[in-house]
């Protein structure tokens, strides 16, 4: 990299949201740094995709063959970052998950609709594939979907339970190919999506979005480097980033007319906190004061049973790629009192985890044949909740400092009284729902864990209030953007990357356009 | 169920949240100890324990035997789950503390009741100890490990079964021959169920 040379674009982050964006500005001629902290990985050779725990004395299976580096800190997970390890689940949302304080007067109204985000939805399906059914459901919009795959019995099982208290089971939706596509081949079921599919039938960023846009000559990718600061001018206009090379340690700069920020949400948050200046000193773009505010990550829950139709019924091969199927939100049109919703997760335990056959009583010959009697029966169950913007915030550690000298990113976490009663009526739900399919419950999970992380860099009209405009574009400083799932002002209980990615085309087809009328 | 406090602060910190079980239980006793990026070859096989005396190796081995014994298939013995304990102890502070007082604890509460070591006792008289610190291990909530006031041979009792349970059946022993596990494989498409539900 020239030291002297300008970029259009530089992006940094290089998963889900920042790869979708980089790909498609290189696409759209635009010329784009992508800076990543973490290693280029190659997803064939460098994963321990087959690998089983008696391989390792402490039965964990690494991420990363010997040697191979990545994933070592959320700042340099590696080009493709957590997109290479993810389930692809993927969702469109709803108007209602847009527009919530329209709806029910809770959470905060996205300043877009869901019109506005659909036609970037079918770009990104039509671009990396996600199979599904068309279930024509008003809360989980369908979209152009290859064929869905086969439910597992043990879905079926549930399916049949769920249905005896008025509740639909579907077909998951997962970027996933159902049918070979664009030279990737179909997954095979191996049931090692997150521990990186090694065929790449899963997506992920590097090798479905960066790796075919080098072709456009357009895209650098700057893998190694940990971004350290957004600079600032005295005009009021970024002028590019510095960082820190993760194996040399040298500092280094890359300059561009255009900053976007994709660290996934909190990192994200993070480097605006870190970027401190004369204009901005409690952070970049933060004159509103809400930059680290309004965190909204979903919250799960979760329960371990036993169907009790496969006790005892010999085990079979049903890894598949993992979960099969999915509870959408059942709850607006029923009677409760809290805002908002759950969906439900299940069924994507793989039947290398076993960590349940501690808890099944007794010991001796009995205990263990009741351990295998049970093995294919075994299902976890994990609703996840919608979190409404409250207390919950991301700062930075005055005291904590990560490896390469730069501040951790902490995440406070409130639970409000709305976010206590989804958490506990999905609970109830959840088990309502098992014994009705069957099942013998193990365990039940009694306090809420956070999951997906969003918020934090919200987006709305008002710049008082929020960090970014509908275009993900600083409020602030013009030609600064965050694009990941920061800038959600509501959470909606959906998987969020495909929303991420969504917004990643629609931002892109704007700074490409806003660059060509040069008023960036 | 607990009603979780309300409010509750959480700083999470630097550990990303994004974990696929919702479930403490599933993080199996060892996962965090050991160096990332080990071999992914069979592990070389330890001769000596590294954190035991022999004493308290010979102990843990026959309640390991006790809870998952050879029957058609192999038990937590030939599956090498007394080294997977001893390897799992040694490398965490909590659990040698555990170990170190509980063992003792249990040593003096045998001799005192049943006149000799619990080695010493024959097979039924062994089970005759453990069965009742079994029922009280399996009457407690999955969260009160660790939880002050329990009876050190209950703690005792529990840890070595929960990591008799998690060694023997990721071990090839335990997962392949005996529970049956069949995935990690290729296929062409994935089953209609074809089942009466
Ligand atoms: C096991 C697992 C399963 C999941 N399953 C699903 C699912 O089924 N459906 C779903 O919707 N979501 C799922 N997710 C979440 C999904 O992976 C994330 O929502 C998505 O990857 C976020 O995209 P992103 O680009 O914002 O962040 P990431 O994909 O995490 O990429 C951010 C990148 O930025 C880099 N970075 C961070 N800070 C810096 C810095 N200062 N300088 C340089 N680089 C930096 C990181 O190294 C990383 O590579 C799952 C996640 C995990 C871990
Ligand atoms: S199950 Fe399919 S998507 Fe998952 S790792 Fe195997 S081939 Fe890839």
């Amino acid at each position: 990299m020239a030291a002297d040379k300008v970029y259009d674009v530089v992006v940094v982050g290089a998963g889900a949201s920042g790869g979708t964006l980089a790909a498609h500005l290189a696409r759209a001629g635009v010329d784009v740094c992508v800076i990543e902290g973490g290693p280029a990985i190659n997803t064939r050779t460098d994963f321990n995709t087959h690998a089983l725990p008696y391989q390792f004395e402490n039965r964990a299976i690494p991420t990363m063959k010997p040697g191979k580096p990545g994933f070592d800190s959320e700042r340099s997970r590696g080009v493709g970052g957590k997109s290479l390890t993810w389930n692809a689940v993927a969702w469109r949302f709803s108007e209602r998950d847009f527009k919530g304080r329209t709806y029910e007067g809770a959470g905060e109204d996205w300043p877009f609709h869901y019109a506005d985000l659909a036609p970037y939805y079918s770009a990104i399906e039509r671009e990396v594939g996600v199979c599904g059914n068309r279930d024509g459901l008003e809360d989980l919009p369908d979209g152009e979907f290859l064929p869905p795959v086969p439910m597992k019995c043990t879905d079926v099982a549930v399916m049949k339970g769920a249905a005896k208290l008025g509740v639909k089971v579907i077909h998951v939706r997962k970027a996933t190919l159902s049918r070979p596509m664009k030279g990737r081949p179909a997954c095979h079921f191996c049931g090692n999506c997150m521990a990186g599919c090694d065929v790449v039938a899963k997506y992920n960023s590097a090798d479905v979005h960066l790796k075919p846009a080098l072709k456009t000559g357009k895209l650098t990718i700057r893998p190694n480097a940990i971004v350290r600061e957004v600079t600032v001018s005295n005009e009021n206009r970024v002028t590019g980033v510095k960082y820190i090379d993760r194996e040399s340690r040298r500092e280094g700069e890359v300059r561009a007319c255009v900053v976007v920020v994709s660290c996934a949400c909190v990192q994200s948050v993070a480097l605006l906190q870190m970027s401190k200046s004369r204009l901005y000193p409690d952070g970049l773009g933060n004159s509103s004061g809400h930059l680290g505010k309004h965190f909204i990550p979903h919250f799960t829950g979760g329960v371990q049973c036993f169907l009790g139709e496969f006790v005892g019924k010999t085990s079979v091969n049903d890894e598949g790629y993992l979960d099969h199927a999915y509870i959408p939100s059942f709850m607006h049109n029923r009677k409760r009192d809290y805002a908002r919703s759950f969906g439900v997760q299940f069924n994507y335990q793989n039947r290398r985890a076993v960590g349940w056959a501690r808890m099944v009583k007794g010991f001796g010959a009995s205990y263990k044949q009741a351990v295998k009697e049970r093995y294919p029966a075994f299902l976890t169950f994990a609703p996840y909740g919608e979190m409404l913007p409250g207390k919950s915030h991301v700062d930075l550690d005055p005291n904590v400092k990560d490896s390469y000298g730069l501040p951790r990113a902490r995440r406070h976490v409130f639970y409000s009284e709305n976010d206590i009663k989804i958490f506990k009526d999905m609970t109830k739900w959840s088990v309502e729902i098992l014994k009705a399919a069957g099942a013998d419950i193990l365990a039940v999970g009694e306090e809420p864990r956070t999951n997906h992380e969003l918020g934090g860099a919200r987006m709305g009209a008002d710049p008082k209030t929020s960090v970014v405009n509908q275009w993900c574009q600083s409020h602030d400083v013009k030609n600064l953007f965050v694009v990941d799932g920061a800038v959600f002002p509501s959470a909606s209980e959906k998987n969020p990357t495909h929303t991420m990615m969504a917004l990643a085309a629609r931002t892109a087809e704007r700074i490409a356009g806003e660059l060509k009328r040069r008023s960036l | 169920m607990k009603a979780p406090r309300r409010e509750a602060l959480r700083i999470v910190g630097a550990i990303s949240s994004t974990c696929a079980f919702p479930f403490a239980a599933n993080e199996l006793y060892a996962q965090h100890a050991g160096p990332h990026g080990e071999s992914p070859a069979p592990p070389p096989a330890r001769t000596q324990p590294e954190f035991f005396t022999a004493e308290e190796f010979a102990l843990v081995s026959r309640m390991a035997d006790l809870i998952i014994p050879a029957t058609s298939t192999p038990g937590a013995l030939a599956a090498g789950v007394p080294m997977y304990i001893d390897m799992v102890v040694s490398r965490n502070q909590e659990a040698q503390r555990l170990f170190r007082t509980s063992i003792a604890a249990f040593d003096l509460s045998c001799r005192a009741r049943r006149g000799k070591p619990f080695l010493e006792l024959d097979e039924a008289a062994q089970i005759e100890v453990l069965t009742p610190l079994c029922e009280a291990a399996d009457a407690e909530a999955p969260s009160a490990q660790g939880r002050a006031g329990r009876k050190p041979e209950v703690a005792l009792f529990k840890a070595v079964k929960s990591m008799t349970a998690d060694g023997y059946y990721t071990s090839k022993a335990g997962l392949i021959d005996e529970l049956g596990y069949s995935g990690n494989t290729v296929m062409a498409e994935f089953p209609v169920c074809t089942h009466e539900h």
